[in-house]
């Protein structure tokens, strides 16, 4: 693919979307992607960056990460941050799956103690963490605590005996968004969340068993507690149907909002609502309490994934050392301070499928990261790698502190069934030293590598412009997927 | 049925025709089942009302959709059978459909794509020539 029309390059990590790219535009587009990742960019993508900049109140440029796709309204990979008096908050610039997100554990093992017993670990995660199109979870929540779960998050998981109270500073925001409001949740979404959480879901979420295959930060890894070919484990999920269903009801209230307040869209997917109306209070009120209900789902199957562990090691848990990383959001809207031409500013910054990259020193690190920054999690494919990083001053200054989350999609899930016809991805995957469990029987061909850009190379733009610092790299050994 | 798959990077869509409206509904959400299963598998055991009112015809046909995936997703009820006994595109919009079908069984039903939502992108309800042709994409 060309690179579309009326792009200009800025410097080798970013393009400019120009302010006059389209009618409406309030501020100019700035993509993150390199000369390698360029050739990938779709023409709708870039259009979703061009269509945010329209929206009233937007601060700063409208941005993408490498990562960027077609989504809905916004695209997907999209950071867009408005003033909280004079601009809106979209659910479409958080996307169906709020927080969306991932976590990771380390663990004092070393892959050649795992590698031996990696088929009956995989086999044994797979049965104890529920996953798949119509799978059943093991909980199931009543009124009030379903109720309970969305006010306190992973808060929630730790009080029902699900982990413990120190996981709780490693995750973003302590696990829990104050300012939830179950009065505002539809009786639809309390329903469809009830037996949902603890599951991980289908697609591209995933449990991994991975080790550390390369350090390029000693000093950091080593404050993380990470080491060369130690086991770590990731979990990829979000706030599944419970969360789809808030955001599907309010996608009907913000439609509604647009005509009230009179706020003309290119695309009816960007349907939102000036942040002091009560739509949009209601709509963050409401997302809060999703971003809490993906909280409470990543503690479950996080503690699930000790329990496997321990028996399948017979090791205690001071022994395994399976204590959490971090755990990050990347589909979330937030206020945040951040100085916007030498001002403090207030804004609500979107980030669908970007990930929170604050630097050292930032107060709403917990005291462990504090002096370090925020440990940034970047999940890739099945079949490459994942990454850890940390968050940079840059970052604060240049992206409102948001890096990239993911790989992104090259290849629609038909071309990649066609591609893998006649081949046994799963033994090609075993080939490579990679056990993979999955739900779906087309699953395997549709998440293949080659379905997805190369990791490598959205973490490289990233770090070259250094809105985040690669750490270490941790290769894939045992996959559970949907 | 007459519907068939649209492929997109990252989700997927369907198209459904119908020499009716009705009949380009009931293909969109038979479209739509299929994505989650091979609805060939599927037996008439149960059957729901659903009853769907909105302020356009493509929000209409967004929030049948959403409900047929709501009724999936909380209860595992999946249709083999789609009738619409009411359905207008004027305002007031709205539709009132019975569902043959039963709960999805994951030992005896194809586990396909977990579809999360009806979106707006690029949305289509129209009719051409005398033929209606609907066009939407799922959030996957």
């Amino acid at each position: 693919m060309s690179l579309p029309e009326g792009l200009k390059r800025i410097d080798e990590n970013r393009l400019e979307v120009p302010k006059g790219y389209k009618p409406g535009m309030r501020t100019n587009g700035i993509i993150y992607v390199d000369t390698v990742l360029e050739k990938d960019l779709e023409s709708g993508s870039v259009e979703q960056v061009a269509n945010v900049a329209t929206l009233p109140g937007i601060v700063g440029a409208s941005m993408a990460m490498p990562d960027i796709h077609t989504g809905y309204g916004f695209p997907i990979g999209g950071v867009a941050a408005f003033d909280i008096k004079e601009g809106v908050i979209s659910p479409g610039g958080v996307g169906y799956d709020i927080n969306c997100g991932v976590r990771l554990l380390r663990s004092n093992l070393k892959k050649e103690t795992l590698a031996p017993r990696l088929k009956e670990l995989a086999d044994a995660l797979y049965n104890e963490i529920p996953s798949g199109v119509g799978s059943k979870g093991k909980i199931r929540l009543g009124p009030d605590e379903e109720g309970k779960l969305l006010l306190t998050g992973a808060r929630w998981a730790v009080e029902k005996g699900l982990g413990d109270v120190s996981d709780l500073e490693k995750i973003e925001s302590g696990g829990c968004l104050d300012g939830a409001d179950t009065s505002i949740i539809s009786q639809r979404a309390y329903e469809r969340g009830r037996a949902q959480q603890g599951t991980l879901g289908a697609g591209n979420h995933f449990l991994e068993v991975q080790y550390v295959d390369e350090i390029y930060d000693e000093k950091t890894a080593n404050a993380l507690g990470l080491f060369k070919d130690q086991i770590t484990v990731m979990i990829h999920t979000g706030s599944r149907g419970f969360g789809h269903q808030v955001c599907t009801d309010f996608l009907e209230v913000m439609s509604r909002a647009v005509q009230k307040y009179n706020i003309e869209l290119p695309d009816r997917e960007l349907a939102c609502a000036p942040f002091n109306s009560p739509e949009a209070q209601d709509y963050f009120a409401a997302m809060k309490a999703a971003a809490n209900y993906a909280w409470g789902n990543r503690q479950c199957l996080m503690h699930w994934t000790r329990e496997v562990f321990m028996s399948v090691f017979g090791m205690p848990p001071a022994e395994l050392g399976m204590t959490l990383i971090y755990d990050v959001a990347h589909n979330i809207a937030k206020v945040e301070e951040h100085i916007v031409n030498g001002k403090k500013r207030k804004l609500v910054v979107h980030r669908k499928g970007s990930t929170r990259a604050f630097p050292p020193g930032h107060p709403e690190l917990p005291a462990v990261y504090r002096n370090l920054g925020q440990p940034v999690l970047i999940p890739g494919d099945m079949g490459r790698a994942s990454f850890v990083l940390i968050g940079t001053e840059k970052a604060m200054s240049e992206t409102f502190g948001s890096t990239c989350h993911g790989a992104g999609r090259v290849m629609s899930r038909h071309q990649a069934i066609r591609q893998a016809k006649g081949r046994a991805i799963w033994r090609e995957m075993e080939d490579k030293g990679i056990i993979v469990r999955a739900a779906g029987r087309e699953t395997l061909a549709e998440e293949m590598s080659e379905a997805y850009k190369d990791i490598s190379n959205v973490v490289d733009v990233v770090h070259n412009a250094g809105i985040s610092r690669k750490v270490a790299r941790l290769r894939p050994m045992g996959v559970i997927k949907g | 049925m007459d519907f068939e798959t649209i492929d997109i990077s990252g989700d997927a869509g369907i198209k459904a025709y119908g020499k009716s409206r009705e009949e380009a509904f009931v293909n969109a959400g038979f479209g739509m089942y299929s994505l989650i299963t091979d609805i060939g598998n599927i037996n008439e055991r149960q059957e729901i009302d659903i009853e769907v009112k909105s302020d356009s015809i493509e929000g209409l046909l967004v929030s049948f959709l959403n409900e047929l995936i709501f009724r999936f997703d909380t209860y595992n009820f999946i249709g083999s059978r789609i009738e619409i006994s009411d359905l207008s595109i004027q305002p007031p919009f709205f539709i009132k459909a019975k569902i043959f079908g039963e709960e999805f069984d994951v030992e005896r039903h194809e586990r396909r794509l977990l579809v999360k939502a009806a979106t707006y992108h690029n949305i289509r309800v129209e009719k051409t020539g005398d033929k209606w042709e609907i066009e939407v994409i799922f959030d996957i």
